[in-house]
Protein backbone atom coordinates (compact mmCIF):
# COMPACT_ATOMS: atom_id res chain seq x y z
CA UNK A 1 0.00 0.00 0.00
CA UNK A 2 1.15 3.48 -0.84
CA UNK A 3 0.59 5.08 2.56
CA UNK A 4 1.19 8.60 1.26
CA UNK A 5 -1.57 8.21 -1.25
CA UNK A 6 -3.80 6.68 1.38
CA UNK A 7 -3.16 9.58 3.73
CA UNK A 8 -3.98 12.18 1.10
CA UNK A 9 -7.09 10.36 -0.09
CA UNK A 10 -9.31 12.10 2.41
CA UNK A 11 -9.62 9.02 4.62
CA UNK A 12 -7.91 10.75 7.56
CA UNK A 13 -10.49 13.53 7.58
CA UNK A 14 -13.29 11.10 6.92
CA UNK A 15 -12.18 8.95 9.85
CA UNK A 16 -11.70 11.80 12.31
CA UNK A 17 -14.99 13.48 11.40
CA UNK A 18 -16.85 10.23 11.90
CA UNK A 19 -17.86 9.93 8.25
CA UNK A 20 -15.99 6.73 7.47
CA UNK A 21 -17.90 3.48 7.13
CA UNK A 22 -17.40 0.64 9.59
CA UNK A 23 -15.11 -1.12 7.10
CA UNK A 24 -13.05 1.98 6.43
CA UNK A 25 -12.74 2.58 10.16
CA UNK A 26 -11.37 -0.84 11.00
CA UNK A 27 -8.99 -0.71 8.03
CA UNK A 28 -7.79 2.70 9.19
CA UNK A 29 -7.26 1.48 12.74
CA UNK A 30 -5.34 -1.55 11.49
CA UNK A 31 -3.09 0.62 9.34
CA UNK A 32 -2.45 2.98 12.26
CA UNK A 33 -0.73 0.12 14.01
CA UNK A 34 1.63 -0.33 11.06
CA UNK A 35 2.22 3.23 9.92
CA UNK A 36 3.23 5.84 12.49
CA UNK A 37 2.93 8.48 9.76
CA UNK A 38 -0.77 7.70 9.54
CA UNK A 39 -1.17 8.40 13.25
CA UNK A 40 0.81 11.60 12.75
CA UNK A 41 -1.50 12.70 9.95
CA UNK A 42 -4.54 11.83 12.02
CA UNK A 43 -3.29 13.76 15.05
CA UNK A 44 -2.46 16.77 12.86
CA UNK A 45 -5.96 16.91 11.49
CA UNK A 46 -7.45 16.36 14.93
CA UNK A 47 -5.51 19.36 16.24
CA UNK A 48 -6.61 21.50 13.29
CA UNK A 49 -10.20 20.49 13.83
CA UNK A 50 -9.91 21.19 17.53
CA UNK A 51 -8.50 24.62 16.74
CA UNK A 52 -11.36 25.26 14.35
CA UNK A 53 -13.92 24.19 16.92
CA UNK A 54 -12.38 26.51 19.51
CA UNK A 55 -12.37 29.35 17.00
CA UNK A 56 -16.07 28.81 16.40
CA UNK A 57 -16.97 28.16 20.01
CA UNK A 58 -20.23 29.49 21.45
CA UNK A 59 -20.50 29.85 25.22
CA UNK A 60 -23.51 28.09 26.67
CA UNK A 61 -25.54 29.82 29.39
CA UNK A 62 -24.19 29.59 32.92
CA UNK A 63 -27.03 27.55 34.40
CA UNK A 64 -26.34 24.64 32.05
CA UNK A 65 -23.27 23.59 33.99
CA UNK A 66 -25.19 23.11 37.23
CA UNK A 67 -27.84 21.15 35.34
CA UNK A 68 -25.17 18.82 34.00
CA UNK A 69 -23.62 18.40 37.46
CA UNK A 70 -26.98 17.72 39.04
CA UNK A 71 -27.61 14.99 36.55
CA UNK A 72 -24.21 13.33 36.81
CA UNK A 73 -24.25 13.46 40.59
CA UNK A 74 -27.52 11.60 40.79
CA UNK A 75 -26.03 9.09 38.40
CA UNK A 76 -22.75 8.82 40.29
CA UNK A 77 -24.43 7.17 43.23
CA UNK A 78 -25.54 4.35 41.04
CA UNK A 79 -22.18 4.11 39.32
CA UNK A 80 -20.08 4.18 42.49
CA UNK A 81 -22.20 1.51 44.10
CA UNK A 82 -21.69 -0.82 41.21
CA UNK A 83 -18.00 0.02 41.20
CA UNK A 84 -17.71 -1.04 44.83
CA UNK A 85 -19.42 -4.30 44.28
CA UNK A 86 -17.41 -4.91 41.15
CA UNK A 87 -14.20 -5.08 43.01
CA UNK A 88 -12.67 -1.94 44.29
CA UNK A 89 -12.37 -1.03 47.95
CA UNK A 90 -14.91 -3.14 49.79
CA UNK A 91 -15.65 -6.06 47.55
CA UNK A 92 -14.79 -8.55 50.30
CA UNK A 93 -17.56 -7.17 52.48
CA UNK A 94 -20.09 -8.10 49.89
CA UNK A 95 -18.53 -11.48 49.45
CA UNK A 96 -18.51 -11.99 53.22
CA UNK A 97 -22.12 -10.85 53.49
CA UNK A 98 -23.09 -13.18 50.68
CA UNK A 99 -21.24 -16.04 52.38
CA UNK A 100 -23.00 -15.41 55.69
CA UNK A 101 -26.34 -15.33 53.94
CA UNK A 102 -25.55 -18.53 52.12
CA UNK A 103 -24.38 -20.17 55.30
CA UNK A 104 -27.49 -19.10 57.20
CA UNK A 105 -29.64 -20.40 54.38
CA UNK A 106 -27.74 -23.65 54.35
CA UNK A 107 -28.07 -24.14 58.13
CA UNK A 108 -31.76 -23.43 57.96
CA UNK A 109 -32.20 -25.94 55.18
CA UNK A 110 -30.13 -28.46 57.08
CA UNK A 111 -32.38 -28.18 60.09
CA UNK A 112 -35.51 -28.52 58.02
CA UNK A 113 -34.16 -31.45 56.06
CA UNK A 114 -32.77 -33.14 59.14
CA UNK A 115 -36.14 -32.84 60.89
CA UNK A 116 -37.86 -34.23 57.85
CA UNK A 117 -35.30 -36.99 57.66
CA UNK A 118 -35.76 -37.91 61.33
CA UNK A 119 -39.49 -38.06 60.90
CA UNK A 120 -39.15 -40.31 57.87
CA UNK A 121 -36.71 -42.50 59.78
CA UNK A 122 -39.15 -42.82 62.67
CA UNK A 123 -42.04 -43.55 60.37
CA UNK A 124 -40.00 -46.15 58.60
CA UNK A 125 -38.86 -47.79 61.84
CA UNK A 126 -42.39 -47.87 63.19
CA UNK A 127 -43.77 -49.28 60.00
CA UNK A 128 -41.16 -51.99 59.68
CA UNK A 129 -41.63 -52.95 63.34
CA UNK A 130 -45.36 -53.25 62.75
CA UNK A 131 -44.75 -55.26 59.63
CA UNK A 132 -42.40 -57.61 61.49
CA UNK A 133 -45.03 -58.23 64.16
CA UNK A 134 -47.65 -58.89 61.51
CA UNK A 135 -45.38 -61.31 59.70
CA UNK A 136 -44.80 -63.14 62.94
CA UNK A 137 -48.53 -63.24 63.57
CA UNK A 138 -49.24 -64.66 60.15
CA UNK A 139 -46.59 -67.32 60.67
CA UNK A 140 -48.27 -68.26 63.90
CA UNK A 141 -51.67 -68.57 62.24
CA UNK A 142 -50.47 -70.48 59.24
CA UNK A 143 -50.90 -74.17 59.58
CA UNK A 144 -51.71 -73.90 63.25
CA UNK A 145 -54.44 -76.44 64.06
CA UNK A 146 -55.36 -74.56 67.22
CA UNK A 147 -56.40 -71.44 65.30
CA UNK A 148 -60.08 -71.05 64.60
CA UNK A 149 -61.43 -68.71 61.99
CA UNK A 150 -64.58 -66.65 61.92
CA UNK A 151 -65.59 -65.04 58.65
CA UNK A 152 -67.66 -62.00 59.37
CA UNK A 153 -70.08 -61.07 56.59
CA UNK A 154 -71.54 -57.69 55.93
CA UNK A 155 -74.86 -56.80 57.46
CA UNK A 156 -77.66 -55.01 55.67
CA UNK A 157 -76.12 -51.61 56.09
CA UNK A 158 -72.93 -52.76 54.41
CA UNK A 159 -73.44 -56.00 52.49
CA UNK A 160 -70.09 -55.74 50.69
CA UNK A 161 -68.16 -55.69 53.94
CA UNK A 162 -66.13 -58.62 54.99
CA UNK A 163 -63.58 -59.29 57.75
CA UNK A 164 -61.99 -62.34 59.30
CA UNK A 165 -61.06 -63.16 62.87
CA UNK A 166 -58.43 -65.72 63.73
CA UNK A 167 -58.55 -66.94 67.28
CA UNK A 168 -55.88 -69.06 68.83
CA UNK A 169 -57.69 -71.38 71.19
CA UNK A 170 -54.60 -72.14 73.24
CA UNK A 171 -53.01 -68.69 73.59
CA UNK A 172 -56.36 -66.86 73.23
CA UNK A 173 -54.77 -64.36 70.89
CA UNK A 174 -57.18 -62.66 68.50
CA UNK A 175 -56.22 -61.48 65.04
CA UNK A 176 -58.43 -59.51 62.77
CA UNK A 177 -58.08 -59.29 59.04
CA UNK A 178 -59.79 -56.32 57.48
CA UNK A 179 -60.71 -57.78 54.14
CA UNK A 180 -63.17 -55.15 53.09
CA UNK A 181 -64.54 -52.44 55.28
CA UNK A 182 -65.39 -48.90 54.20
CA UNK A 183 -63.07 -46.27 55.54
CA UNK A 184 -64.73 -44.65 58.53
CA UNK A 185 -65.31 -40.89 58.78
CA UNK A 186 -62.66 -39.17 60.83
CA UNK A 187 -64.94 -38.87 63.86
CA UNK A 188 -65.92 -42.55 63.72
CA UNK A 189 -64.06 -45.70 64.54
CA UNK A 190 -64.69 -49.46 64.21
CA UNK A 191 -64.76 -51.67 67.28
CA UNK A 192 -64.32 -55.43 67.42
CA UNK A 193 -66.50 -57.49 69.72
CA UNK A 194 -66.46 -61.08 70.87
CA UNK A 195 -69.94 -62.46 71.47
CA UNK A 196 -70.42 -64.90 74.28
CA UNK A 197 -73.87 -66.03 75.28
CA UNK A 198 -75.37 -63.09 73.42
CA UNK A 199 -73.22 -60.60 75.32
CA UNK A 200 -70.71 -58.39 73.47
CA UNK A 201 -67.24 -58.18 74.94
CA UNK A 202 -64.95 -55.38 73.76
CA UNK A 203 -61.76 -56.73 72.28
CA UNK A 204 -60.45 -53.56 70.78
CA UNK A 205 -60.96 -50.33 68.89
CA UNK A 206 -59.62 -50.45 65.39
CA UNK A 207 -57.38 -47.55 64.60
CA UNK A 208 -58.42 -45.65 61.48
CA UNK A 209 -54.83 -45.76 60.21
CA UNK A 210 -55.51 -49.32 59.07
CA UNK A 211 -57.86 -47.96 56.48
CA UNK A 212 -55.34 -45.77 54.76
CA UNK A 213 -54.52 -48.30 52.11
CA UNK A 214 -56.39 -50.93 50.25
CA UNK A 215 -54.23 -53.74 51.53
CA UNK A 216 -55.79 -56.37 53.71
CA UNK A 217 -54.31 -55.88 57.10
CA UNK A 218 -54.02 -58.21 60.00
CA UNK A 219 -54.64 -56.42 63.25
CA UNK A 220 -54.05 -57.86 66.63
CA UNK A 221 -56.91 -57.50 69.06
CA UNK A 222 -57.22 -58.15 72.80
CA UNK A 223 -57.09 -61.68 74.05
CA UNK A 224 -60.36 -63.37 74.77
CA UNK A 225 -60.87 -66.48 76.85
CA UNK A 226 -63.93 -67.69 75.07
CA UNK A 227 -66.17 -66.60 72.21
CA UNK A 228 -68.93 -67.94 69.99
CA UNK A 229 -69.03 -65.18 67.44
CA UNK A 230 -67.38 -61.91 66.50
CA UNK A 231 -68.73 -58.63 65.21
CA UNK A 232 -67.57 -55.18 64.23
CA UNK A 233 -69.56 -52.04 64.95
CA UNK A 234 -68.99 -48.49 63.85
CA UNK A 235 -68.78 -46.22 66.86
CA UNK A 236 -68.32 -42.56 67.60
CA UNK A 237 -64.73 -41.76 68.27
CA UNK A 238 -63.75 -40.98 71.87
CA UNK A 239 -66.99 -42.02 73.52
CA UNK A 240 -66.89 -42.48 77.32
CA UNK A 241 -67.96 -46.08 77.80
CA UNK A 242 -66.45 -48.40 75.27
CA UNK A 243 -67.54 -51.59 77.01
CA UNK A 244 -70.97 -51.50 75.34
CA UNK A 245 -71.60 -51.16 71.63
CA UNK A 246 -73.60 -48.13 70.53
CA UNK A 247 -73.28 -47.98 66.78
CA UNK A 248 -74.52 -50.18 63.94
CA UNK A 249 -73.04 -53.62 63.27
CA UNK A 250 -71.10 -53.79 59.98
CA UNK A 251 -69.96 -57.38 59.96
CA UNK A 252 -70.73 -60.43 62.06
CA UNK A 253 -69.73 -64.11 61.95
CA UNK A 254 -69.71 -67.30 64.03
CA UNK A 255 -66.62 -69.22 64.93
CA UNK B 1 -13.15 30.42 38.16
CA UNK B 2 -9.78 29.66 39.59
CA UNK B 3 -9.36 26.57 37.50
CA UNK B 4 -5.73 27.42 37.00
CA UNK B 5 -4.93 23.75 37.18
CA UNK B 6 -4.32 22.38 33.75
CA UNK B 7 -4.27 18.73 32.97
CA UNK B 8 -2.60 16.82 30.24
CA UNK B 9 -5.11 14.87 28.20
CA UNK B 10 -3.84 11.65 29.74
CA UNK B 11 -4.28 12.91 33.29
CA UNK B 12 -7.68 14.26 32.48
CA UNK B 13 -8.88 10.96 31.04
CA UNK B 14 -7.51 9.05 34.00
CA UNK B 15 -9.23 11.33 36.51
CA UNK B 16 -12.47 11.22 34.56
CA UNK B 17 -12.36 7.46 34.54
CA UNK B 18 -12.13 7.66 38.33
CA UNK B 19 -15.24 9.85 38.24
CA UNK B 20 -13.37 12.86 39.57
CA UNK B 21 -15.77 15.78 39.84
CA UNK B 22 -13.08 18.45 39.72
CA UNK B 23 -11.64 17.05 36.52
CA UNK B 24 -15.10 16.94 35.06
CA UNK B 25 -15.60 20.57 36.02
CA UNK B 26 -12.39 21.41 34.22
CA UNK B 27 -13.51 19.43 31.20
CA UNK B 28 -16.78 21.32 31.12
CA UNK B 29 -15.16 24.73 31.53
CA UNK B 30 -12.58 23.95 28.92
CA UNK B 31 -14.60 22.23 26.21
CA UNK B 32 -18.30 23.09 26.60
CA UNK B 33 -18.15 26.19 24.36
CA UNK B 34 -16.32 24.37 21.57
CA UNK B 35 -18.82 21.51 21.73
CA UNK B 36 -21.73 23.91 21.97
CA UNK B 37 -20.45 25.53 18.78
CA UNK B 38 -20.60 22.19 17.00
CA UNK B 39 -24.03 21.41 18.37
CA UNK B 40 -25.35 24.78 17.23
CA UNK B 41 -23.99 24.27 13.75
CA UNK B 42 -26.25 21.21 13.47
CA UNK B 43 -29.18 21.91 15.79
CA UNK B 44 -30.51 25.35 14.97
CA UNK B 45 -32.87 25.66 17.91
CA UNK B 46 -31.07 27.11 20.97
CA UNK B 47 -33.28 25.41 23.53
CA UNK B 48 -32.83 22.03 21.93
CA UNK B 49 -29.11 22.73 21.59
CA UNK B 50 -28.99 23.27 25.37
CA UNK B 51 -30.61 19.90 25.96
CA UNK B 52 -28.20 18.27 23.56
CA UNK B 53 -25.18 19.81 25.28
CA UNK B 54 -26.44 18.59 28.63
CA UNK B 55 -26.90 15.08 27.26
CA UNK B 56 -23.50 15.17 25.64
CA UNK B 57 -21.73 15.91 28.92
CA UNK B 58 -23.75 13.32 30.79
CA UNK B 59 -22.78 10.82 28.11
CA UNK B 60 -19.14 11.81 28.28
CA UNK B 61 -19.26 11.20 32.04
CA UNK B 62 -20.97 7.87 31.60
CA UNK B 63 -19.01 6.56 28.65
CA UNK B 64 -15.53 7.81 29.49
CA UNK B 65 -14.40 4.21 30.13
CA UNK B 66 -15.00 3.42 26.47
CA UNK B 67 -12.71 6.20 25.28
CA UNK B 68 -9.65 4.66 23.61
CA UNK B 69 -6.72 7.04 23.23
CA UNK B 70 -5.26 4.81 20.51
CA UNK B 71 -8.11 5.74 18.24
CA UNK B 72 -7.80 9.47 18.63
CA UNK B 73 -7.70 12.49 20.84
CA UNK B 74 -10.15 13.10 23.66
CA UNK B 75 -11.60 16.13 21.92
CA UNK B 76 -12.23 14.17 18.72
CA UNK B 77 -14.08 11.58 20.76
CA UNK B 78 -16.21 14.24 22.45
CA UNK B 79 -16.76 16.05 19.17
CA UNK B 80 -18.17 12.89 17.66
CA UNK B 81 -20.43 12.35 20.63
CA UNK B 82 -21.70 15.91 20.20
CA UNK B 83 -22.18 15.53 16.46
CA UNK B 84 -23.96 12.20 16.77
CA UNK B 85 -26.23 13.50 19.52
CA UNK B 86 -27.06 16.55 17.43
CA UNK B 87 -27.84 14.54 14.33
CA UNK B 88 -29.95 12.11 16.34
CA UNK B 89 -31.84 15.12 17.57
CA UNK B 90 -32.53 16.70 14.17
CA UNK B 91 -33.55 13.32 12.84
CA UNK B 92 -35.93 12.67 15.72
CA UNK B 93 -39.60 13.13 15.09
CA UNK B 94 -39.96 15.70 17.82
CA UNK B 95 -37.41 17.97 16.21
CA UNK B 96 -38.88 17.57 12.76
CA UNK B 97 -42.29 18.48 14.12
CA UNK B 98 -40.90 21.58 15.79
CA UNK B 99 -39.24 22.61 12.55
CA UNK B 100 -42.19 22.00 10.25
CA UNK B 101 -42.71 25.66 9.56
CA UNK B 102 -39.13 25.77 8.32
CA UNK B 103 -39.92 23.41 5.45
CA UNK B 104 -37.56 20.60 6.38
CA UNK B 105 -39.18 17.61 4.83
CA UNK B 106 -39.16 14.44 6.85
CA UNK B 107 -38.22 12.31 3.92
CA UNK B 108 -34.88 12.24 2.25
CA UNK B 109 -36.24 13.40 -1.08
CA UNK B 110 -35.55 16.96 -0.24
CA UNK B 111 -33.55 19.00 -2.65
CA UNK B 112 -30.12 19.97 -1.56
CA UNK B 113 -31.07 23.60 -1.92
CA UNK B 114 -34.00 23.30 0.45
CA UNK B 115 -31.89 21.41 2.92
CA UNK B 116 -29.31 24.13 2.78
CA UNK B 117 -31.78 26.90 3.37
CA UNK B 118 -32.71 25.55 6.76
CA UNK B 119 -29.59 26.59 8.51
CA UNK B 120 -27.40 29.60 8.56
CA UNK B 121 -23.69 29.27 9.02
CA UNK B 122 -23.28 29.03 12.76
CA UNK B 123 -20.25 27.78 14.62
CA UNK B 124 -18.23 25.24 12.75
CA UNK B 125 -20.53 25.57 9.81
CA UNK B 126 -18.87 28.86 8.94
CA UNK B 127 -16.17 26.79 7.32
CA UNK B 128 -18.64 25.85 4.59
CA UNK B 129 -18.63 29.33 3.15
CA UNK B 130 -15.00 28.83 2.28
CA UNK B 131 -15.75 25.83 0.12
CA UNK B 132 -16.80 25.56 -3.50
CA UNK B 133 -20.56 25.05 -3.91
CA UNK B 134 -20.42 21.39 -4.94
CA UNK B 135 -18.24 20.53 -1.96
CA UNK B 136 -20.18 22.68 0.42
CA UNK B 137 -23.37 20.74 -0.26
CA UNK B 138 -21.62 17.41 0.21
CA UNK B 139 -20.02 18.40 3.51
CA UNK B 140 -23.21 19.95 4.74
CA UNK B 141 -25.33 16.93 3.95
CA UNK B 142 -22.89 14.36 5.21
CA UNK B 143 -21.28 16.04 8.18
CA UNK B 144 -23.81 18.57 9.41
CA UNK B 145 -26.98 16.75 8.49
CA UNK B 146 -25.75 13.22 8.94
CA UNK B 147 -27.00 11.80 5.66
CA UNK B 148 -25.38 8.57 4.57
CA UNK B 149 -23.59 8.41 1.24
CA UNK B 150 -26.50 6.39 -0.13
CA UNK B 151 -29.00 9.02 0.95
CA UNK B 152 -26.90 11.80 -0.56
CA UNK B 153 -26.63 9.88 -3.82
CA UNK B 154 -30.41 9.74 -3.88
CA UNK B 155 -30.92 13.37 -2.91
CA UNK B 156 -28.42 14.72 -5.40
CA UNK B 157 -29.29 12.13 -8.01
CA UNK B 158 -25.64 11.16 -8.28
CA UNK B 159 -23.98 7.74 -8.57
CA UNK B 160 -22.89 6.44 -5.16
CA UNK B 161 -19.27 6.10 -6.30
CA UNK B 162 -19.20 9.74 -7.36
CA UNK B 163 -20.61 10.82 -4.00
CA UNK B 164 -17.90 8.90 -2.21
CA UNK B 165 -15.01 10.27 -4.20
CA UNK B 166 -16.36 13.80 -4.16
CA UNK B 167 -16.83 13.74 -0.40
CA UNK B 168 -13.28 12.49 -0.05
CA UNK B 169 -11.91 15.33 -2.15
CA UNK B 170 -14.19 17.81 -0.42
CA UNK B 171 -12.75 16.68 2.90
CA UNK B 172 -9.28 16.91 1.49
CA UNK B 173 -9.98 20.43 0.40
CA UNK B 174 -11.58 21.27 3.73
CA UNK B 175 -8.24 20.52 5.28
CA UNK B 176 -6.49 23.21 3.28
CA UNK B 177 -9.23 25.66 4.20
CA UNK B 178 -8.88 24.95 7.91
CA UNK B 179 -5.18 25.59 7.74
Amino acid sequence: MNIKEYISSGIVESYVLGLASEEERSEFEQLCKQYPELIKARTEFEMELEGLAFKNAISPSEDLKSKVFNEINTQTKVISMSMDSLGRTNWWRYVAAACILLLAGSIYLNIILSNKNNKLKNDYNNTSAELAVMKKDIEKLRGNPDVKMASMKGTEISPQSFATVYWDTTTHDVYLMLNNLPKPASDKQYQLWALLDGQPIDIGLIDNKYFVEQDKLLVRAKNIQNAQAFAITLEKKGRADISKPGGPIYVVGNL
Amino acid sequence: MNSETTYSEQELVLLLQQRNNKAFGYLYDHYSAALYGIINSIVTNREIANDVLQNVFVNIWRKIDSYDSEKGRLFTWMLNIARNASIDEIRSKGFRDSQKNQSLDDNVNVTAGAAMSVTEDVGLRKILSKLKEEWRVLIDLSYFQGFTHEEIAKVLNMPLGTVKTRIRSALNHLRTVIK
